[in-house]
C-alpha cells in the first residue's frame, strides 16, 4: 500500500504516524515544501526572539523520518490526477503515484489588498520562510540557536506566489536593521510580531482596524487591560485604523502606513490579517473547494475524490453550529490528522468537534476561552469579574437563559475540560460561581481567586 | 526589572556568551581553572611558590579558603537569585523557591558553619545530608559530631529525606534547599536551556547516576567496615581508607572522583557548556535515591488534555533535560526520577497545560 501526504504540519505527521503504528510496511510518502523536519509552527515568534531554538521546536528528534520509515520529498505539489492517482510535484520531480493521499497542506497568509503590499520589506509571520524573512530584517539573521536545516533545498524560480518563497529583505538593500518596524491586523498574529519586535528593542506600530484588539475573542474591558499592556513595552497601539496604503521609496523598499487616520514611516511591514487555506493549486484538479477555498470533506474527511482524504487548516469541516469551514487550530489540526490516519488504515472513523475551546497568551497575560462567547446570542448575559491585588484577572461567564454557555478568563490558567463539562451540564451561573476554583489550573501557591458577588 | 519579570529571557538564543560562544567558553575556562585550584591548591603551590585562595581567603579574614569559597558561593547565588528573578519572577512558585533556596545557602551553607568555630564548636552542614555528603555517614565522624548533630544527620538522611520526597518529591531538596541545586538555579539560570534533550543523553544519565549511587553505597559501606576491623587488617584499612589523594584508597578516590572532579570542576565549571544541572542530573547519589523514592510517591506534573501546541518551551527550559513535550502532547500526567520540581515548564508553558502537584493518587481527578 502506497500512502501518499501532502504537508509535514501536525496534521500530517499525526496521520503518518498512526499509519506506521499499524502497519510496519506500508509505504509512507511525506511531501513539504517548506521544510524537511515537522516543526510546531506556533513556536516561530519565539524562534525570531531568541527564546527557542530552531531545533527546540520541531517535536521529534531528527531521526524521526528514518526510524519510522517515512520517505521524505521536499517539494511543491502542483497537482493531483485523480484517475491516474498521481501528485504532480515542481522543480522537475517525478510525480508520485498513490493508492490513498491525505492532503494536509495547511493554510496560507491572506496578502494586504492595499497599493504596496508587495513592496520589498513588506511581509507575513506564518511560514518559515516568513521568519527567515523577518529576522533579516530586524536582526539580520537567525539566532544563535541557527536556522533549519537545508533552507533552500525545495527553491524553485517557478514558484511566484507560493507561501514558502523567500522574500527580498529590504533591511539588506537599505544596508540597515529595521528600526520601526509596523504590524497590522489585530489579531494573534499580529500580537505576536509585536511582542517580538519589542523584545528585539524596537517599538513598533500596531494598526488595528477594529474599535478594540481581537474583537472575535475578546470584548472591551477584556482588550483594554491587553493595550495597555503593550503600550506598557512601548508599542504603539492604533485602534480603527484602516489602512490605506503601503509607501515605498525610490528603491522599492517599504517606506510608511498610510491608514484613514495619518501617515506613520515605517521599514518594515508584517502584515498579520489572517490565513486562507493553502489550496489554490487545487484550483485545476477535480476535488471540490468551498467558497472559502476550504477542501470540502465528509465526515470521515474523505474529499470527492475516491480514496482522497484532507486534514487539518486546508479542511472545512462540520461545526459545532452545523456550518463547514476550516478549523484553524492546532490541536484540531492534530486530532483530524488521527482521524485521516484511521482513514488511511482502511477504516471508518468520524471527526467530530465538541464544544469549542482555545487558549493563548497575549504579551504575559494568559486567556483561556471555552464555549460560545462573542456571538451576541439571543438572552444572553454576561457576569463579568475583575480581580486586582496579588493576581490581576479577570472572568467572564456567558449566560443563556438560566444556564452557562461561555467562559473567558485572562490572568489565571483554568482546566478547560471542566469549564466544558459544566457547559455541557447546563449549569447555572450561581451553582458555577460556587464552584469556580475546582476549575483552577493556577500553579501552586498562587491564592485563589475569591470571587465578589455584588 | 521589566513588567513581564521576564527580561532576557525572550532573547535566550540571541546572546553569545549564553550560547557556547567565545565569551561562553572562556567563563567555563574560567570555572574549571578555579575549581582545579580550589580542590588542589597544594600542587600550585608546590609548582609555582603560591596558594592564591588561601592567601585571599587569610587577607579577608576568611579563615581558610573553604569559607572564601562559601562565601564566593553565596555571592553567586545571590546575583544569580536576582538575575533569575528578572528573568522568571512572574511566577510566584518561582519566587518563593529562589527566595527559599537562597536563603537556606547564607543561613546554613556560610553563616552557620563559619560563626559555628568562633563558639568553639565543629563547623556543620545542616543543609547537606547523605550520599550527597558522603563523610557524614562514616562511623568516624558519626562518633566525632556532636551527639544531637550525628541524630539529625542520620534520621534527616535515612528517614526525613526520603518520607519528604514521598510526600512532595524531591523538589523539596534539589529545588528548595540544596546548595548545588541552588547555585545551578541561580548562578547556572542563563544557561539552562543548553541541558541536553536528547534520548541519547537520557540513557546516559539513567546509567551514570545509579552507577555513582551504587558506587556511594559501596564506598560508606567499607568505610563502615574498615572502621570495625580495619585496626585487625592494616592492608585493607589503606584500601579502603587511606587518607592521602597519593595513596588512592577507596575513600580518597571517591573524594577526588565524586567530590572534586564530578560535583566541582565538571558539575560547575561546564555550566556553559552543558548546561547547570550537569551533576545534578548525571552523578549526585543524592538526586538518584529521591528520584527512585519520587516515582513511588505523592509527586507529578499534571497534563491538561489537549491543549498542548507542542511549541517545546517546557522540553527547551528543563534543567533536567526532560523532553517535558512529549508527555503533555500526549496528554500524559507524568512522574520521572530525574525532575528536580523546579517549576519552570509549567512557568514557561504559554497555554496553561502543566501543573507541578504532591496529591495522594486517591485524590487525583485524572488519572
Amino acid at each position: 500500500m502506497r500512502i501518499v501526504i501532502i504537508g509535514n504540519g501536525v496534521a500530517g505527521m499525526e496521520a503518518a504516524r498512526a499509519v506506521r503504528n499499524r502497519e510496519p510496511s506500508w509505504e509512507i510518502t511525506l511531501i513539504s515544501e517548506e521544510s524537511d523536519h515537522f516543526f510546531s509552527r506556533t513556536a516561530l515568534m519565539w524562534v525570531f526572539s531568541g527564546q527557542m531554538s530552531h531545533r527546540d521546536i520541531e517535536p521529534l528528534e531528527r531521526d524521526a523520518y528514518q526510524r519510522l520509515g517515512f520517505r521524505r520529498v521536499r517539494a511543491r505539489a502542483t497537482g493531483i490526477d485523480i484517475v491516474s492517482r498521481r501528485v504532480s510535484l515542481a522543480g522537475g520531480h517525478e510525480p508520485i503515484a498513490y493508492d490513498r493521499l491525505l492532503i494536509a497542506s495547511g493554510s496560507r497568509p491572506r496578502p494586504g489588498p492595499w497599493p504596496g503590499s508587495d513592496a520589498r520589506g513588506v511581509g507575513h509571520f506564518v511560514t518559515l520562510q516568513d521568519l527567515d524573512w523577518y529576522e533579516r530584517e530586524v536582526h539580520g539573521g537567525a539566532s544563535r540557536g541557527g536556522g533549519p536545516p537545508r533552507p533552500r533545498a525545495h527553491a524553485d524560480p517557478s514558484a511566484g506566489d507560493s507561501p514558502y518563497r523567500f522574500r527580498e529583505v529590504a533591511a539588506e538593500h537599505r544596508g540597515q536593521l529595521a528600526r520601526q518596524p509596523a504590524v497590522i491586523g489585530g489579531g494573534l498574529i499580529g500580537i505576536e510580531a509585536v511582542e517580538v519586535a519589542v523584545a528585539a528593542g524596537l517599538r513598533p506600530h500596531f494598526f488595528i482596524r477594529e474599535e478594540w484588539f481581537w474583537p472575535i475573542a475578546l470584548d472591551r474591558r477584556e482588550a483594554q487591560w491587553i493595550s495597555d499592556r503593550m503600550a506598557q513595552h512601548g508599542v504603539e497601539v492604533h485602534l480603527e485604523h484602516d489602512v490605506e496604503a503601503l509607501e515605498t521609496d525610490a528603491d522599492g523598499n517599504v517606506s510608511a502606513v498610510r491608514t484613514n487616520q495619518g501617515r506613520y514611516e515605517s521599514d518594515c511591514v508584517v502584515v498579520g490579517i489572517g490565513v486562507t487555506p493553502n489550496t489554490g493549486w487545487l484550483a485545476d484538479t477535480a476535488i471540490e473547494l468551498d467558497e472559502r477555498g476550504g477542501i470540502a470533506v465528509d465526515e470521515g474527511l474523505q474529499t470527492s475524490a475516491p480514496d482522497v482524504f484532507a486534514a487539518g487548516d486546508c479542511a472545512s469541516v462540520r461545526w459545532f453550529d452545523g456550518t463547514r469551514r476550516p478549523e484553524q487550530l492546532w490541536y484540531t489540526a492534530r486530532d483530524q490528522g488521527r482521524v485521516a490516519g484511521g482513514r488511511l488504515l482502511g477504516g471508518v472513523p468520524r471527526y467530530e468537534r465538541g464544544t469549542w475551546y482555545n487558549s493563548a497568551k497575549l504579551m504575559d497575560i494568559e486567556y483561556t476561552t471555552a464555549g460560545l462567547v462573542n456571538w451576541t446570542l439571543d438572552r444572553e448575559s454576561d457576569w463579568f469579574f475583575e480581580e486586582t491585588g496579588k493576581v490581576r484577572s479577570t472572568t467572564r461567564v456567558v449566560v443563556q437563559d438560566d444556564h452557562v454557555v461561555g467562559f473567558n478568563m485572562l490572568g489565571r490558567r483554568w482546566d478547560h475540560t471542566v469549564l466544558i463539562r459544566w457547559i455541557e451540564e447546563r449549569r447555572s451561573l450561581d451553582w458555577v460561581l460556587a464552584h469556580l476554583n475546582d476549575a483552577a489550573f493556577d500553579t501552586e501557591l498562587v491564592p485563589p481567586l475569591q470571587v465578589l458577588r455584588a | 526589572m521589566d513588567q513581564q519579570g521576564q527580561d532576557g529571557l525572550l532573547t535566550t538564543y540571541r546572546e553569545g556568551w549564553r550560547n557556547r560562544s567565545v565569551v561562553g567558553l572562556a567563563i567555563s575556562a574560567l570555572l574549571v581553572s578555579f575549581y582545579v585550584v580550589l580542590y588542589w591548591e597544594h600542587k600550585v603551590q608546590q609548582h609555582f611558590g603560591v596558594a592564591p585562595l588561601t592567601a585571599i581567603s587569610e587577607a579577608a579574614g576568611l579563615r581558610n579558603r573553604w569559607y572564601l569559597y562559601g562565601f564566593l558561593y553565596s555571592i553567586a547565588m545571590i546575583m544569580g537569585g536576582i538575575y533569575y528573578l528578572k528573568r522568571h519572577g512572574n511566577s510566584r512558585y518561582n519566587r518563593f523557591r529562589i527566595t527559599v533556596n537562597v536563603a537556606i545557602q547564607i543561613a546554613l551553607g556560610f553563616t552557620l558553619p563559619f560563626i559555628m568555630p568562633l563558639f568553639g564548636g565543629q563547623e556543620l552542614y545542616f543543609s547537606y545530608f547523605w550520599p550527597l555528603k558522603y563523610d557524614y555517614l562514616y562511623p568516624q565522624t558519626l562518633v566525632d559530631l556532636p551527639l544531637y548533630f550525628a541524630l539529625y544527620t542520620v534520621v534527616g538522611s535515612l528517614l526525613a529525606a526520603p518520607v519528604l520526597a514521598v510526600l512532595y518529591g524531591k523538589r523539596w531538596y534539589c529545588s528548595w534547599v540544596c546548595g548545588c541545586g541552588g547555585l545551578a538555579n541561580t548562578f547556572g539560570d542563563p544557561w539552562r536551556h543548553l541541558t541536553s534533550k536528547s534520548t541519547k543523553s537520557w540513557r546516559f544519565e539513567q546509567v551514570s547516576i545509579h552507577l555513582v549511587l551504587a558506587i556511594a553505597i559501596a564506598t560508606t559501606f567499607l568505610i563502615g567496615l574498615d572502621w570495625w576491623i580495619g585496626g585487625d587488617h592494616p592492608a585493607f584499612h589503606r584500601i579502603v581508607a587511606g587518607d592521602h589523594w597519593q595513596d588512592w584508597s577507596i575513600k580518597s578516590f571517591y573524594g577526588f572522583a565524586v567530590g572534586a572532579i564530578l560535583a566541582g570542576v565538571i558539575g560547575v565549571g561546564l555550566y556553559p557548556v552543558f548546561g547547570p544541572r550537569v551533576w545534578c542530573r548525571n552523578f549526585c547519589p543524592m538526586a538518584a535515591v529521591l528520584g527512585l523514592v519520587q516515582k513511588l510517591g505523592r509527586y507529578r506534573i499534571k497534563v491538561k488534555p489537549d491543549m498542548c501546541i507542542s511549541c517545546g518551551n517546557c522540553s527547551t527550559y528543563c534543567e533536567m533535560g526532560i523532553d517535558v513535550r512529549s508527555y503533555a502532547q500526549t496528554n500524559e500526567s507524568f512522574t520521572r526520577a530525574s525532575c528536580v520540581g523546579c517549576g519552570m515548564c509549567a512557568h514557561m508553558c504559554p497555554r496553561g497545560v502543566l501543573k507541578l502537584e504532591s496529591v495522594t493518587r486517591k485524590r487525583r481527578s485524572t488519572p
